[in-house]
């Protein structure tokens, strides 16, 4: 089975704005815990709209570790809310 | 005219396959479970059936329609994923965006393949040649999407023969058929292997000794239409295997329904009805959407006891409203079997455009029904789906997650 963790975490991200096909892109992230995380790969970004709010979903890795991190487009706000550091082997 | 001879006319018909899609778009997502077997799930429990596998998990036997629990034995290391219809809907927008740069008729035949007509695209475009267009398609799906994003390309002079041909060589495949290597394509595939060709119409067939598809191609038109299909089907196969399109029809929307497969076999009457009234919201919404209306309710529930049961009812008047539509789905529930039940579903059908002109007795009742109603969706769109919803299925939310239905692209 998958062993993926939900979370709420409000984390700081650093992201960088470009141009090009993915023209936001997280390059890292420091979680309540103090614990920064270092984004290698964007794997997916998409739109998840709940009435007329946007939120922005980013699926990164860390090349060891997937995470889901949110991002309000309303609030301007991130969050922390998948992990999955041991799919079942 | 029914014709003989194969479509000897430049294929021009493109049929795009993103196979395993929501797998591969998981994959996509999270890097960590590429080249890894994965299958998506609309619920995760061990009773619930497979939505999609990954190619990895294919290779492990495991395929679509499996229990959660039977996939496990055949492979532990299996990750279950739940579906995220958000991310695939935004993969199907991508990819139809993409077909759009390449022509105006494109048809989606489901979330995850579609179809291109080239026929009347420009001479600059087609002069490039399909294939070309096709390896291109592949590269940008990776360079848009993802890297790890791959489809499957067929291209024919008509849509049966370009899907034949995208599923030739999965899972990143391109492949074309024509009226020069027809026979030499089909003789490499079973029965079966053709698409609408499944159990049932293989038995049909092979009553009359077509068991290949080359039987099938050199069968008469007079035995496939009075004995094996009993109907102008038969004609249709024979055209459509030469290469001649008998399958560019709009369909026209003429259900609207969904089901539910409990969450215990042990939910008492009254949590049963709760998810009988959820179903009728989300169906009511549905419809809705789509500018209809509706005279008849189907309510259906799959029994341990009884196995399958089924009502229905046509009204005189048609009704929108989630409440009318619970109100009789309620009713012909009561007639349902006592018993353990793992499987309930409702549909409306009958549908119509709008409320139509037909004065009713009601014709008050049924305004001020639809304006409230219109205020409801108006408030449910602004605020999110559930914003307003009946207080009797309040906090039922998690069990009736919306999920991408099969087959038809109407609600993405």
């Amino acid at each position: 089975m998958n062993d993926e963790i939900f979370l709420n975490e409000r984390v700081v991200v650093e992201v960088l704005f470009e141009e090009g096909l993915n023209i936001c892109r997280p390059l890292r992230f420091r979680r309540p815990n103090g614990r920064e995380v270092e984004v290698t790969e964007l794997g997916l970004r998409h739109p998840s709209n709940n009435g007329l709010k946007t939120m922005h979903i980013f699926d990164v890795t860390d090349g060891g570790t997937d995470y889901r991190l949110e991002f309000d487009s309303e609030r301007l706000t991130w969050y922390l809310t998948r992990e999955a550091d041991h799919y079942a082997a | 005219m029914l014709r003989e001879e194969y479509n000897p006319e430049q294929p021009l018909i493109m049929h795009i396959d993103l196979n395993s899609c929501f797998a591969t778009v998981e994959q996509q997502a999270r890097p960590q479970l590429r080249d890894r077997p994965v299958a998506v799930v609309n619920r995760r429990t061990e009773s619930t059936a497979i939505v999609t596998a990954s190619y990895e998990a294919k290779a492990h036997g495991i395929g679509v329609g499996m229990k959660v629990k039977e996939a496990l034995k055949l492979c532990p290391g299996l990750a279950i994923l739940e579906s995220d219809p958000p991310k695939y809907r935004y993969v199907y927008h991508k990819m139809l965006g993409i077909m759009k740069d390449y022509s105006a008729h494109i048809t989606m035949k489901s979330i995850d393949e579609g179809i291109i007509d080239f026929t009347q695209t420009s001479e600059a475009i087609r002069s490039r040649g399909l294939a070309d267009i096709g390896m291109e398609i592949k590269h940008r799906l990776k360079s848009e999407i993802g890297c790890a994003m791959r489809c499957n390309v067929g291209i024919a002079p008509n849509r049966f023969l370009a899907k034949t041909a995208a599923g030739l060589h999965k899972p990143d495949g391109l492949d074309e058929i024509t009226h020069e290597n027809l026979r030499a394509t089909l003789a490499t595939l079973k029965l079966t292997d053709l698409t609408g060709i499944a159990s049932r119409n293989e038995k049909r067939l092979n009553s009359v000794g077509i068991y290949t598809p080359i039987q099938f191609l050199d069968a008469d038109t007079v035995t496939l239409k009075k004995i094996v299909f009993k109907s102008v089907v038969g004609e249709w196969w024979h055209q459509r295997l030469r290469g001649y399109e008998v399958d560019d029809v709009a369909r026209t929307m003429k259900t609207v329904g969904r089901q539910y497969v409990l969450e215990s076999h042990s939910l008492p009457r009254p949590v049963i009805l709760q998810r009988l009234h959820h179903l009728c919201e989300s169906v009511g919404g549905r419809m809705r959407s789509q500018g209809k209306v509706a005279r008849g309710v189907f309510v259906y529930a799959k029994s341990y006891d009884y196995g399958y049961w089924h009502a229905r009812h046509m009204n005189e008047v048609p009704f929108f409203s989630n409440q009318a539509i619970y109100a009789q789905a309620a009713l012909l529930f009561a007639g349902a079997p006592s018993g353990k039940l793992k499987e309930i579903g409702v549909t409306c059908y009958e549908l119509e455009d709008g409320l139509g002109d037909q004065l009713s007795l009601f014709g008050d009742q049924l305004a001020r029904e639809q304006q409230v109603t219109s205020a409801i969706d108006e408030i449910n769109q602004r605020f999110g789906e559930r914003a307003i919803h009946a207080a009797h299925t309040l906090a039922k939310g998690a069990f009736l997650q919306p999920k991408i239905p099969f087959g038809s692209t109407r609600y993405l």
